[in-house]
């Protein structure tokens, strides 16, 4: 059998650059060599940079201020068809804290200004005046993962009819509910820093198998659907049902 | 109305002057800025209410890093040439520490009996400060990743100061740093300050280094050189934005071993030559000369300068020398440069490490990612004997961190504790180099302090 290789696109290293999340491209080639899969990390530096969506499994977008993410959403919606495609084809969109936005409806900033996003998920921003740092804790509903963190929230995220990434056990989250980050299919978004990855090695550790499997036509990522769904089922019946007496 | 408001004030006034005369005699190291918090609290625009203050004449700076020193410095400089000078350069930098200073430095009626003041702003309170006292110079160090618990990232400060510079403002701004540099537009007047490329300079070539936006259009800014992290000639790959070419206040060369700059063809003795000092030395240069100081009474400022909040310290322990490098929570840059500071040592070497959960305001929380903003490569390519990682909870992460940039794991030791200084220390008994450095904050600082000296004092 072929060696699997996994290609990861960096978006914008030098204008996405907050929080140390470069950290977390460095995470994912430590995951990979400790299992023995070669990572080619490329940097897609400039807007007018094409991204080869074709060969790519998992495209890493870092925070960044979010006067940045007009211009980003300019230079991917060119690229808009490409995009789709690699959506459908399940392979992952990875977005952290303010540039969960690129992903959104729209972001309403706070002078009122409004920015177009591109609308993958059915998400509203909306700009906080103030900045609120806290840790966060929650866990990934798909895969039952505790994930763990920090976040600087400057914007409020509104989850409309929308799958959220995960639900909270402490902190922030997207605006102060149960609901931290959104996914679809593996399109994710998460308001968690650390660098995430590195501090959450075992979240790129099933990414990077996901991938592999993929690629090796051995493993169908909906195998366990209705387990998940029997899993959810249950938890929402065991905290709903009358405390014995 | 008028006469009403007056009334308040000068109650106020009498009230902060008892307070601070109290404040004084009670403890003289604290209660730096009790009588301003006090007299803000009791007045509305209590600052706004003073009188003879002459606008032109007022120096205020702010910036992410080299704040304090360079207000010091100013202040100090323009002391020195005899013009009588107030300052809060005790690092009351908020509209407390503002008022306080109008309040020391005013007569029982509220005029101001001094000629300059020089005023350290912090660049959140930058806003209302300026909206009751209209500076006419704002000095603007740097605008660099900061605080980020309280300040979210650099362009949430930069629109900060946007909102406040206009065309009746000098603006003194930092000629290699991109993001301050581009608030020049809003200024009545820009007067840039630069230093040339020197043998501290370097450059950066690694995968991972990463810039920042360019403040004008979005796209990428590239350094042609670096004299500090995110400090250099720099230009924009799109827009014509860039540093400018002929800077007004420019040091053209640095004499590290003579302890001599040489600015605009003027040499100056100077008592501080790491790259940051000399960017406050122009900033300082580029004030003195708008207000109208010689060359001789600058010299003489920096000649006699001394800075209270020096950030190194060395310490003597049995036969350890230990150098201490103080960085601030949060905030890459001091990381870095301690760093750096550590990676020029080329000789053997241990490291104690003690980067913190951030506990300034609630909530606390555990930010480990600006770890990452910074390298630790050039360290590890160094000969250490051991790392000492210490503190409480994040002390895992910042091993972790040592080792993804290429630091020996079984050189690394890592002690989950907060206040038991003496078993960490203990450690410096055990290590066979006589070089030690500790970077850490200031409070873990003080407890090893204290600890060395009451060692040192049992063992006789």
């Amino acid at each position: 059998m072929d060696k699997v290789v996994i290609n990861l696109v960096w978006l914008y290293p030098d204008i996405l650059n907050l929080h140390g999340e470069r950290g977390s491209v460095q995470a994912f080639q430590r995951v990979c060599e400790n299992l023995g899969i070669t990572i080619n990390i490329k940097r897609v530096n400039e807007y007018s940079e094409k991204i080869d969506f074709k060969n790519t499994d998992i495209i890493f977008c870092p925070p960044g201020e979010l006067k940045v993410i007009y211009d980003i959403k300019e230079a991917i919606s060119k690229q808009m068809d490409e995009l789709k495609e690699y959506i459908d084809a399940r392979k992952y969109f990875i977005t952290i804290g303010t540039t969960g936005c690129l992903l959104a409806k729209e972001t309403i900033r706070e002078n009122g200004e409004k920015i177009e996003g591109l609308g993958i998920f059915d998400m509203t921003c909306k700009e906080r005046k103030t900045v609120i740092g806290d840790d966060l804790h929650f866990v990934i509903e798909k895969t039952k993962q505790e994930i763990i963190g920090s976040q600087i929230q400057m914007i409020d995220y509104e989850l409309n009819n929308q799958e959220p990434l995960g639900t909270i056990i402490y902190g922030y989250g997207n605006n102060n509910t149960s609901k931290e980050g959104a996914r679809v299919k593996n399109v994710i978004f998460t308001n968690c820093l650390g660098p995430v990855f590195v501090k959450n090695p075992w979240w790129a550790e099933n990414i990077v198998m996901n991938v592999a499997l993929n690629k090796m036509n051995i493993y169908n990522e909906n195998e366990y659907e209705l387990e998940n769904k029997s899993f959810t089922s249950t938890k929402k019946f065991i905290k709903e049902k009358p405390k014995q007496i | 109305m008028k006469f009403i408001m007056k009334i308040p004030f000068h109650i106020t006034l009498l009230v902060g002057k008892a307070v601070a005369n109290i404040a004084k005699l009670v403890d003289k190291k604290r209660g730096t800025n009790i009588s301003g918090k006090i007299a803000t609290a009791l007045c509305n625009d209590f600052v706004k209410h003073f009188k003879n203050i002459d606008f032109s004449k007022v120096i205020m700076v702010t910036g992410t890093n080299g704040k304090s020193t360079t207000t010091n410095l100013i202040a100090h400089t323009i002391k020195q040439s005899n013009r009588k000078t107030a300052t809060n350069g005790e690092g009351a930098n908020m509209m407390g520490g503002v008022a306080t200073t109008l309040i020391k430095n005013s007569t029982l009626t509220g005029k101001f009996n001094k000629e300059f003041l020089v005023l350290e702003i912090d660049e959140r309170s930058l806003p209302s400060i300026y909206k009751v006292l209209p500076a006419k110079n704002l000095v603007i160090t740097n605008l660099q990743k900061d605080q980020v618990q309280r300040n979210g990232d650099p362009d949430f400060i930069y629109r900060k100061f946007a909102e406040v510079i206009n065309k009746d403002i000098v603006l003194f701004l930092n000629n290699e740093e991109p993001r301050s540099k581009g608030l020049e537009d809003k200024a009545g007047q820009v007067i840039y300050f630069s230093v040339n490329k020197n043998d501290e300079s370097f450059n950066k070539s690694n995968f991972y280094d990463i810039t920042m936006p360019c403040p004008k259009c979005n796209h990428i800014i590239k350094y042609e050189y670096f004299n500090l992290e995110s400090i250099g000639k720099f230009y924009c790959t799109n827009c014509n934005y860039s540093s400018e070419e002929k800077p007004d206040i420019y040091v053209s060369n640095i004499d590290s071993e003579g302890n001599k700059i040489i600015c605009n063809n003027e040499t100056y003795s100077i008592t501080y030559n790491t790259p940051f000092y000399i960017y406050n030395y122009a900033a300082t240069v580029s004030v003195s000369k708008k207000i109208g100081l010689t060359e001789e009474e600058i010299n003489q400022g920096f000649k006699t300068f001394v800075n209270p909040g020096e950030r190194r310290e060395i310490l003597k322990y049995k036969d350890k020398v230990i150098h201490y490098l103080r960085m601030k929570q949060e905030n890459p840059e001091t990381l870095q440069s301690a760093l750096d500071t550590v990676a020029k040592d080329k000789t053997e070497k241990a490291i104690f490490i003690g980067l913190y959960e951030v506990k300034d305001f609630l909530p606390y929380y555990s930010n480990t990612f600006y770890f990452y903003d910074c390298n630790f490569k050039d360290i590890a390519n160094t000969p250490v004997e051991k790392y000492i990682v210490f503190s409480k909870t994040v002390c895992y992460d910042t091993a972790n961190r040592i080792i993804y940039d290429g630091a020996d794991p079984s050189k690394i030791e890592i002690y989950d504790y907060e206040e038991d200084i003496s078993v960490i220390l203990k450690k410096m008994d055990d290590i066979k180099t006589k070089n030690i450095y500790i970077l850490t904050g200031m409070k873990p600082y003080s407890n090893i302090k204290n600890f060395l000296a009451e060692e040192e004092k049992a063992n006789g």
